[in-house]
């Protein structure tokens, strides 16, 4: 039982921040080696930023060539226990094709795989999905919420034992063990089921970010993990403590979501202050952990593997190493399999 | 030089033939298992294939519950994450996935493919598809399967803006299905563009493959059929200032090969002999736009069928089949299970090498899809038997010549 008592890391890699020098092919090897660090310093899961669809409009300075599923995928093939978690728009993607796309990717990574929906619009990529009109921020929120409801309905559509393989008597699976999802909504229309088996960790983990008040019911309700941006702890722990209340309201044991706080790195903070600062808001119960953002170069990640990680880990704020091998079991959530 | 021939590797789950899934070499686990796929993509590879080729439908492939029930079809990897995670497991092999320009937006998809090209160094190509099946339609939205003429009318608008995206451009684009303002994020692909691949046969689709593909799928059975394909799509790409080289045309093809004639004829039937009726004619009516194809006397001649909305030119193949060998539904049931009305050779390495260069150099083919019956098995069997044999005939490569997919497959770069 860790739940409390250790704290769950993420580490988000910033897109325009690699290594690379100018006019050098940005690699995948690269990023491949700073999650590999990542997975042997023992972090629960990475986070693929998606570059807003043209927020920059300067392909050439885009050092991230690589869109985030795609990528996860790819990173799934070259690693073994550490959580992966893509951005994809709702704005981009049909509920179905997403929701497929991420069922796929848990199954290429034998259940370590999470979808980050973001819940504010990015600038301009209405524009660029044919709908200049964009929506307005309360359509918006009523859409995401259908949306994600659509998303987590086809990650049930097949049982867990619904696949027979039963060679002789021609039975590939049992047809009363697939479920249609039948939704028909204000913004959607999707019948279903997922043409993808069932997640070797019950589901792919959600992962809510770019919240507003407002969202908080859709996020207590739907989410397995909620970012917020840090503020002072004091705030924290109020909006901590008001998600938990949501959650159980909404029916669900309040530790089935975990609060991370965003702390942005650079090279200049010190290990041990980095450490203070994470301990006093983690026993503050201000959070159940840290997405760490850091740019995208080994040694901002070495530092923190070697020395912020060992000084948490001394005091015992940090689990040792993996114990599972799914996201869900690292989360401490339910479902994971082999917790 | 000679010319060789271009060859795909067509991956899919359990096999081709309907019933592979119940062969007992049949690897059953296929939809679920990644390595299972890496083990495949590295097979093709080291026989030198142009590209791995993936299928994909967002929705079942059978209507009725319990015929579905008995194929492999219903579950399955989605296509682009596959090839995504294949891409950083081999280091030639081109890896094509089919999308559809029915159920996706432009910009999204020419990120996403483009991606893939950079994760595979150039080795991407999307297979363009308008997707047929009402059962695919019933995913997005409530108003069905939209019309033929409208679906390519959308395709053309679709893959323009595509093309103007991966060339670098602001699309600036306001169309009757798509606005799209910006150029992508990503640098350009390191093979000046994804390769443009397309299936879709019916007159529409061959104006839309003369202007925009790179690359054509189709089926054909006959030496006959296929020629009058190949020359029509080659003859209509003048009018779009294209030169016929322009474009690859690759038939499907289904070989079931052996050392022995016999032998082959042996494991034909022992597939054959999997397929449930049922199942066999419901795989048939999903391709002919006909739902009540059941209630027809199974030894009886095929019913009058309006044109289908859904793939006109497969349901026209298959109505051409049964006139020219007047089959019953139950005989053409059973054909249609074996590749989905794709050609199919059953024979040794020498007869299958013979039929693929009679169409390769009598003007039918620049090469071909293979579809294998059953995995691994068949694509093993074509790996280590056909290859080879076509290899000493000078049909097809020892090495890869290049990199990237537009140089296995010798297009033009663009511009
Ligand atoms: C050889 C061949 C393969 C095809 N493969 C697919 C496929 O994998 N998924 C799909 O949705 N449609 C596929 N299609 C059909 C396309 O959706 C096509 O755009 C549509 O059916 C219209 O076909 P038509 O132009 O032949 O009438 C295929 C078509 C052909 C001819």
């Amino acid at each position: 039982m860790d739940n409390g008592a250790t704290m769950h890391l993420a580490v988000s890699l910033l897109p325009g921040t690699a290594d690379t020098s100018p006019g050098e092919e940005p690699e995948f090897s690269g990023l491949a080696g700073l999650v590999q660090r990542a997975e042997a310093a023992g972090i629960d899961m990475v986070l693929l930023v998606d570059s807003a669809p043209a927020s920059s409009n300067n392909a050439a300075n885009s050092t991230v060539p690589f869109e985030a599923t795609t990528l996860l995928a790819a990173l799934a093939t070259v690693t073994s226990r550490i959580g992966l978690v893509a951005a994809a728009s709702t704005v981009a993607h049909q509920p179905y094709n997403l929701a497929r796309r991420f069922a796929s990717l848990d199954i290429i990574s034998h259940g370590r795989a999470g979808w980050n929906a973001v819940m504010a619009q990015a600038p301009r990529e209405a524009a660029n999905f044919s709908r200049p009109e964009g929506f307005s921020d309360t359509d918006f929120r009523r859409r995401s919420e259908e949306y994600i409801g659509i998303v987590q309905g086809l990650w049930q559509s097949w049982d867990l034992d619904a696949l027979l393989f039963d060679k002789t008597r021609g039975r590939f699976h049992d047809p009363e063990k697939m479920h249609l999802l039948d939704h028909k909504g204000e913004f959607f229309s999707v019948r279903g089921p997922l043409n993808v088996a069932r997640s070797p960790q019950d589901k792919p983990v959600l992962v809510l970010s770019g919240l507003t008040e407002a969202d908080f019911d859709i996020a207590a309700r739907t989410a397995d993990v909620i970012l917020l941006e840090s503020g002072s702890v004091e705030s924290a722990k109020a909006r901590f403590d008001d998600l938990k209340r949501r959650a159980t309201a909404a029916g669900r044991d309040p530790d089935a979501v975990k609060v991370l706080t965003n702390i942005s790195l650079t090279a200049e903070d010190k290990p041990a202050a980095t450490a203070d600062r994470l301990e006093t808001q983690f026993r503050a119960k201000s959070c159940d952990g840290f997405n760490i953002r850091l740019p995208q170069q080994r040694s901002a990640l070495d530092d923190f593997a070697d020395r912020v990680l060992p000084e948490l880990r001394q005091r015992g704020l940090v689990r040792e190493g993996y114990r599972g091998t799914t996201l869900r079991s690292h989360l401490g959530l339910a479902g994971g399999g082999d917790q | 030089m000679t010319a060789r021939m271009k060859l795909g590797a067509f991956l899919w789950a359990t096999g081709h033939h309907i019933a592979a899934w119940r062969h007992p070499k049949a690897y059953v686990t296929a939809g679920i298992d990644i390595d299972h796929y890496i083990q495949l993509a590295r097979t093709a590879e080291a026989a030198k294939f142009d590209m791995i080729f993936c299928e994909d439908a967002a929705g079942l492939r059978e209507a009725d519950v319990g015929i579905a029930s008995q194929t492999s079809r219903s579950i399955g990897f989605e296509p682009i994450s596959l090839l995504s995670a294949l891409a950083v497991q081999t280091s030639r092999i081109g890896l094509v996935s089919t999308a559809s320009t029915s159920y996706n937006e432009p910009y999204g998809l020419a990120r996403t493919f483009l991606s893939l090209d950079h994760l595979s160094r150039g080795r991407a190509g999307w297979n363009l598809v308008t997707s047929a099946s009402p059962i695919e339609a019933a995913n997005f939205g409530s108003t069905g399967l939209k019309p033929h003429a409208d679906r390519y009318e959308r395709a053309r608008e679709f893959a323009e803006v595509v093309t103007r995206l991966w060339q670098g451009k602001a699309p600036g684009h306001d169309g009757q299905s798509f606005s799209v303002h910006d150029p992508l994020d990503l640098p350009r692909s390191p093979q000046g563009a994804p390769v443009m691949v397309q299936a879709g046969a019916s007159d529409v689709g061959r104006d839309l493959a003369a202007r925009t593909a790179d690359v054509v799928f189709t089926a054909a059975q006959t030496f006959e059929e296929a020629k009058a394909f190949y020359g029509d799509l080659k003859g209509r790409m003048a009018a779009y200032g294209r030169e016929p080289d322009d474009i690859k045309i690759m038939p499907g093809v289904s070989p079931v090969v052996a050392e022995t004639e016999a032998e082959a004829r042996e494991k034909h039937e022992e597939l054959q002999a999997l397929i449930p009726d049922d199942v066999g004619v419901a795989l048939l009516s999903s391709y002919l736009s006909i739902s009540d194809l059941w209630r027809y006397p199974i030894d009886g001649p095929l019913p009058e069928l309006p044109e289908s909305e859904g793939m006109k030119s497969r349901q026209a193949l298959v109505i051409e089949q049964s006139r020219r060998d007047g089959l019953s539904i139950r005989q053409l049931a059973r054909h249609f299970a074996g590749a989905r009305g794709h050609w199919r050779i059953v024979g040794t390495p020498a007869q299958v090498a013979d039929e693929l260069q009679a169409r390769f150099e009598g003007g039918a083919a620049d090469g071909f899809n293979v579809m294998p019956s059953y995995f691994p098995g068949e694509l093993d069997a074509f790996a280590t038997l056909v290859v080879p044999e076509l290899q000493r005939r000078g049909l097809f490569r020892r090495d890869y010549e290049g990199n990237t997919l537009r140089e296995h497959l010798g297009l033009k770069r663009p511009a």
